[in-house]
């Protein structure tokens, strides 16, 4: 089971996730993102990790998700091979039309935002992508209470049923992880029709925000970018492919929790993190 | 340039013209040397090496005369970029401490950026993974004459550093924030970096062995060199005026955490190259003095010569010799390394890492060679630029200023002790140097890596795993009281080393070295040379008094391995408080032990160790009450503070602690509160001032005395049942312990004193003010 | 009652402007604009509405606050927002609320006293100057505009090509 570690041009956080990933017996490496495409197709699952991937020029995400890894990921995709999105991973995946998944976008060619021009019609790469991880705006009571990024660590509520999601697979619904945060741009907003909805409906929206006895609670500090209907993490329709603002791999350990979490003194013991990725080795094992 | 037979109006009025900051003796010492009058270039080298920066002309001899820069820990002292200590027999701490202060006046986002990059460039050449920064920042009074500046200033550093430190992946450990109006005209922008290496691995910065014989390449890497930055070491090293932000504005890098964060990946490339093959290379950053520092210190170390072609230089355009070679571009590094090695590191950062498409124009270039000579020559389109004894040119000068004490007048306040004390506590709670930092804080990505173990502002410092697989942790804090600085700048100095190891002991770490960024005025003014003089005795005092733990029956003093002086702070209305900002690396055996300030559990009973003396000159309560510096600034006393700082090692060590927190800005009531306020703010507690100790020294203290006295001492949260065994240990550490009060599960701020209530605040109402402090102060 | 009037603010680096540098470079090596693109150059815009006082001197203190000049320059139009010819401006917004826009508002009405700040709108200008003819030119920014500067579910864009009132 070998798991490659997307590497682009200021990724930050790709060796700390290599290590969530071996730490759970899966094999894995750091991909480079010049190195062949073609190479990707001898692994098994795919995990992008946190940074700045090209220093979020114009809009985080954007610019790695046209590299020419990013299509030969896509056709991995297609395969029913897992890949996680972690942070700026999420923000390239949305931005290349991985997540929430071109079923949607093909019902939505008809449409036209409201905002795009003429064009040429043929050449619209930006019309598969269904949603956008917007700056943040922290929001309370109606007023904006602080902007701009953001760094702490949050309680999650897992939305969906065990089995959905490649990343989720081995969490029960319901269940809690406190995991931190650390990103500029990751309100989920969307003008696609309908969008939400359907999330909702096919159990896409896999992680939500919610406080430590798991309510959510649409308001910052709870939801703490301002995400539409606090969510946190999405799927594709299939599954495979699950995107979250939230760092599973820095709660990895217990002793990375907070200094607050009564689990903290017990340094030898698994911290929430580790479920993700037991998730994804879970879900290759079951789909081999 | 013309200089001999010239007079001296004549020759100033050359040099100035054509923007070289140097004496007109210094020209001519160096036409002297030469023989003959110096190329412009030359001029420019001399004049960038021979900067306070570069050569610490005014501050070595002193630096010299009383700091402790070696120890049975130290692997490397001050000599390159960074310090070295052990941490093990296998691991070692590399550390940097800078300052980048009249850049982020001007420029505060760039200027606060570029002080990161820099840092962590110096930790990473010596071939280690660069795992954590802090940045001490000094802003000057947000709420007098000059705010809407301070807060501009404050805020474009504050996301400078997040911009930059987040980018590039590096954890932000904290710092610390002081605000006071001797800093309106000219913040302070310090930044410390710490980072990990084998000690059988560490790169070191000069040509080696052979460099000379075996004619060995000198390679740059990095951005394209541009001009901007150029002059920054200069300006470093003049006060600051309004009018001349503008004309400054060429000092000012352009930092690029993008570039840095490939940069950094391919250097680790080289360095499995280097081990691979068994060789040993020189790698160097470029900083201050840009491309002739980091040549002609890496040949001068080595005792080799070089011979530079800047045709073969990768260039944002076609800059004169003089520009190209003092330029302080950011994101470069230096390499002298052997022939056989060049095509394979021009592969690692021109084809795998790609860098000319990551950055327009960014690459490596091979621009010169080591010979056995010992001239430093720079040739351009054909002409020499510079060819001159290289080791005239790095050793630089010395000067030795004239000291003056400076007369400081003060006066301790007769005043009324308060009627209403739960007021001057919310007053204290809320003071933007009290108030909880973590709206800064969220800023900065304190979790990347995913070494963190203790996060800035969960205690007195941060602490972090950096090597998986083993169970030590590192430990940084920084320190530095400008309110004492003002009123004496030798105790300033003495209590920024102390409370910096304090600190770190709060955690339970050992404190294992210590770096100084000493920012004061002018030196060429006698009076601000004597509070630099008196703060780096100060600092040495407390080094060789609190010896380091472990050595302590061989009176080791804690040693200073890296460290900085920052000149010429001052605007026209004055110089900045005398400012020793010192950072204290601390080894934790087993991060498992470490230990937090938060209160843990209802019933278990305080402590105090450390007795209030009348000593709360420049403290917060004069301050934030009654508008007064007062008198008696807070002292070291050596034998206690040493005792205090082993007992609560060795009590965490054993695990019959919950909490500690240091006592120092803000007193014990301060101390206290944040024990309470500080996430996940549970529980409140109830306190009687009535112990012996907690008096005074001399018992019978006042109570406002006693709770916001800044005398050095913590506050301890015993374990249940392992009350007796913390007296135990204090005793044996000559401590009184004093049993104040009890952790209670309702949610209040109690204190009284003999029974009779003094204080009781909501717990609430205590945090709104102690979080919303900071917020109001930038906003 | 004098009606609003509005100082357009476009501000640009004097500085190398590396986010410019790398949206070239992605254009010119993987979506294909090689023979076409010449350059690119990005500039910031804040569009400020005021309802009271000499446009002319607000311009210069509302400068003083939203541009620094050790990095930046800028110029001050009131009431119309005029471009030159040699490049295509496409200007990126955000559609959604834009947070940043917010906070320049309140600093200059709060922080800053300035009571007559209406509005503040906050725009990148992204500055596409091609080898090819004008017409041509503005179909290729279209292009470039929504298969890299937008979002369209946070952004819209304009292609400014003559004077906007």
């Amino acid at each position: 089971m070998k798991i490659a570690v997307m590497q682009f041009p200021g990724t930050n956080c790709e060796f700390e996730t290599l290590v969530a990933v071996k730490a759970v017996d899966m094999e894995g490496e750091i991909f480079r993102w010049n190195r062949s495409a073609g190479e990707l197709s001898d692994f098994d699952g795919f995990v992008i990790p946190g940074g700045f991937s090209y220093q979020d020029r114009i809009r985080a995400g954007v610019i790695a998700s046209k590299e020419p890894v990013m299509s030969a990921l896509k056709e991995e995709a297609d395969k029913g091979k897992p890949i996680l999105g972690i942070c700026n991973g999420f923000q390239i995946l949305v931005e290349s039309g991985l997540l929430p998944g071109r079923s949607i976008s093909c019902d939505k060619e008809s449409e036209k935002g409201s905002n795009m021009g003429v064009g040429s019609g043929s050449n619209k790469a930006s019309s598969n992508v269904d949603m956008a991880l917007a700056q943040n705006v922290m929001i309370s009571k109606g007023k904006i209470v602080r902007r701009g990024y953001y760094c702490d660590w949050v309680n999650l509520r897992h939305e969906s049923p065990s089995k959905r999601c490649s990343g989720s697979f081995a969490i029960e619904r319901g269940a809690l992880l406190k995991i931190p945060i650390a990103h500029g741009e990751g309100n989920l907003v969307t003008t696609t029709p309908g969008l939400i909805k359907k999330l909702n409906d096919d159990q896409q929206v896999i992680f939500r925000y919610c406080d430590k006895n798991g309510r959510i609670i649409n308001e910052f500090p709870f939801n703490v970018n301002g995400s539409t209907e606090s969510i946190a993490a999405i799927c594709n329709e299939q599954g495979n492919v699950l995107g979250m603002m939230p760092h599973p791999e820095r709660a990895f350990f217990a002793w990375q929790l907070p200094a607050f979490d009564p689990r903290k003194q017990r340094a030898d013991e698994a911290g929430p993190g580790r479920r993700v990725f037991e998730s994804m080795k879970r879900y290759i094992e079951v789909n081999a | 340039m013309k200089i001999i037979g010239l007079s001296d109006p004549e020759v100033e009025v050359s040099l100035r013209a054509a923007g070289i900051g140097m004496s007109v003796p210094e020209a001519r010492t160096i036409a002297g040397v030469l023989g003959r009058d110096p190329t412009l270039t030359e001029l420019f080298c001399y004049d960038a090496m021979w900067s306070e920066h570069c050569s610490y002309k005014s501050s070595r001899s002193t630096l010299r005369e009383f700091l402790p820069t070696d120890g049975p820990n130290v692997v490397m002292g001050p000599v390159e970029d960074s310090g070295i200590v052990a941490i093990d027999d296998k691991w070692c701490v590399v550390i940097s401490h800078e300052s980048h202060n009249h850049p982020s006046q001007v420029l505060p986002n760039e200027g606060a950026a570029t002080g990161i990059g820099g840092i962590v460039r110096d930790v990473n050449c010596m071939g280690a993974t660069v795992v954590a920064t802090a940045d001490p920042l000094r802003f000057g009074n947000p709420y007098g004459p000059k705010a809407n500046k301070v807060r501009w200033v404050a805020e474009g550093v504050v996301d400078g550093i997040w911009q930059y430190g987040n980018a590039l992946g590096v954890p932000n450990m904290g710092g610390d924030i002081v605000f006071n109006d001797s800093f309106d005209d000219n913040c302070l922008v310090n930044v410390v970096s710490i980072g990990i290496v084998r000690r059988d691995q560490i790169i070191r910065s000069r040509a080696p062995p052979l460099a000379g014989e075996k004619g060995y390449d000198i390679i740059l890497i990095g951005k394209p060199t541009d001009s901007s930055g150029l002059g920054g070491v200069t300006f470093a090293s003049e006060a600051l005026r309004e009018e001349d932000e503008e004309t400054n504005r060429g000092a000012v890098q352009i930092p690029d955490p993008f570039l840095k964060n490939v940069l950094f990946k391919a250097n680790d490339d080289l360095f499995k190259l280097v081990r691979e093959a068994g060789v040993e290379i020189g790698f160097k950053d470029l900083g201050g003095g840009g491309f002739t520092c980091a040549t002609s210190e890496m040949g001068s170390a080595g005792g080799f010569g070089m011979e530079i072609n800047l045709d073969d230089m990768h260039k944002a355009a076609d800059f004169p010799a003089e520009v190209l070679s003092i330029a302080e571009t950011q994101e470069r590094f230096l390499i002298i390394s052997p022939p056989e090695l060049r095509e394979k590191i021009l592969k690692i950062y021109n084809e795998d890492w790609d860098l000319p498409n990551v950055y327009e124009g960014a690459r490596a270039s091979v621009v010169g060679k080591i010979n056995t000579g010992d001239r430093f020559r720079v040739s351009y389109k054909g002409e020499m630029a510079c060819d001159v004894p290289i080791k005239h040119l790095t050793e630089g000068i010395r000067y030795n200023r004239l000291e003056l004490p400076r007369t400081i007048k003060v006066s301790e306040p007769d005043f009324a002790e308060p009627a209403d004390y739960n007021d001057v506590l919310l007053k204290i709670l809320r003071s933007p140097n009290i108030a909880s930092r973590e709206h800064v804080y969220r800023y900065y990505d304190t979790e990347v890596m995913g070494n963190t173990v203790i996060r800035p502002g969960e205690a007195d410092a941060g602490l972090i795993a950096p090597v998986r697989g083993e169970m030590f942790g590192v430990a940084l804090a920084v320190d530095s009281n400008p309110f004492y600085g003002r009123l004496s700048p030798y105790w300033g100095g003495a209590t920024a080393a102390a409370e910096a190891m304090r600190n770190v002991a709060a955690i339970g770490a050992v404190p294992s070295t210590l770096t100084d960024c000493l920012n004061y005025g002018n030196p060429e003014k006698p009076e601000a040379f004597w509070e630099f003089r008196e703060g780096v005795k100060g600092l040495a005092e407390s080094c060789k008094n609190l010896y380091l733990k472990g050595f302590e029956d061989q009176q080791q003093p804690v040693p200073i391995v890296s460290g900085n002086v920052s000149f010429y702070n001052e605007s026209p209305d004055g110089s900045v408080d005398p400012s020793p900002v010192v950072a204290c690396v601390g080894i934790m055996k087993d991060i498992s032990k470490a230990i937090t300030m938060d209160l843990k559990k209802a019933g278990d009973k305080l402590f105090l160790i450390g007795p209030r003396f009348d000593e709360l000159g420049g403290s917060e309560y004069y301050q934030t009450i009654l508008g007064v510096t007062g008198a008696n600034v807070p002292i070291v006393r050596f034998d206690l503070e040493r005792n205090m700082i082993y007992a609560v090692i060795d009590a965490i060590d054993e695990g019959i602690l919950a909490a500690a927190h240091d006592i120092s800005n803000g007193g014990l009531a301060a101390s206290l509160c944040e024990m309470a306020l500080v996430r996940p703010a549970r529980f409140g507690f109830d306190v009687d001032l009535a112990g012996e100790g907690v008096q005074g020294s001399e018992g019978g203290m006042r109570t406002d005395k006693i709770l916001f006295s800044e005398s050095s001492g913590f506050v301890l949260e015993a374990k249940a049942g392992s009350e007796a065994r913390l007296i135990e240990l204090l005793k044996k550490y000559d401590l009184e312990p004093m049993q104040i009060g009890t952790v209670t599960g309702k949610r209040r701020i109690v204190i009284s004193r003999s029974g009779e209530s003094v204080a009781d605040l909501d717990l609430d109402e205590a945090r709104n003010a102690w979080m919303s402090g900071l917020v109001e102060a930038m906003r | 009652m004098s009606p609003n009037r509005k100082i357009n603010l476009r501000v640009w680096l004097k500085i190398p402007d590396a986010e410019a540098a790398t949206v070239k470079n992605t254009l010119v090596r993987r979506l294909g604009y090689k023979n076409i693109l010449a350059d690119v150059k990005k500039e910031r815009l804040f569009s400020i509405e005021i309802d009271s006082g000499d446009p002319e001197e607000l311009a210069k203190s509302f400068a003083k606050e939203l541009v620094n000049e050790n990095k930046e320059s800028y110029k001050a139009l009131i009431d119309e927002l005029l471009f030159e010819d040699e490049y295509v401006p496409v200007k990126v917004a955000l559609h959604i609320e834009d947070g940043e826009a917010i906070s320049v508002r309140e600093r200059l009405r709060s922080r800053l006293g300035f009571g007559n700040v209406v509005d503040v709108k906050k725009a990148t200008i992204w500055k596409l100057y091609f080898d090819t003819l004008r017409p041509e030119a503005e179909v290729a920014a279209r292009e470039i505009a929504e298969r890299l500067l937008i979002n369209p579910h946070k952004d819209s864009y304009e292609i400014l090509s003559r004077p906007i009132i």
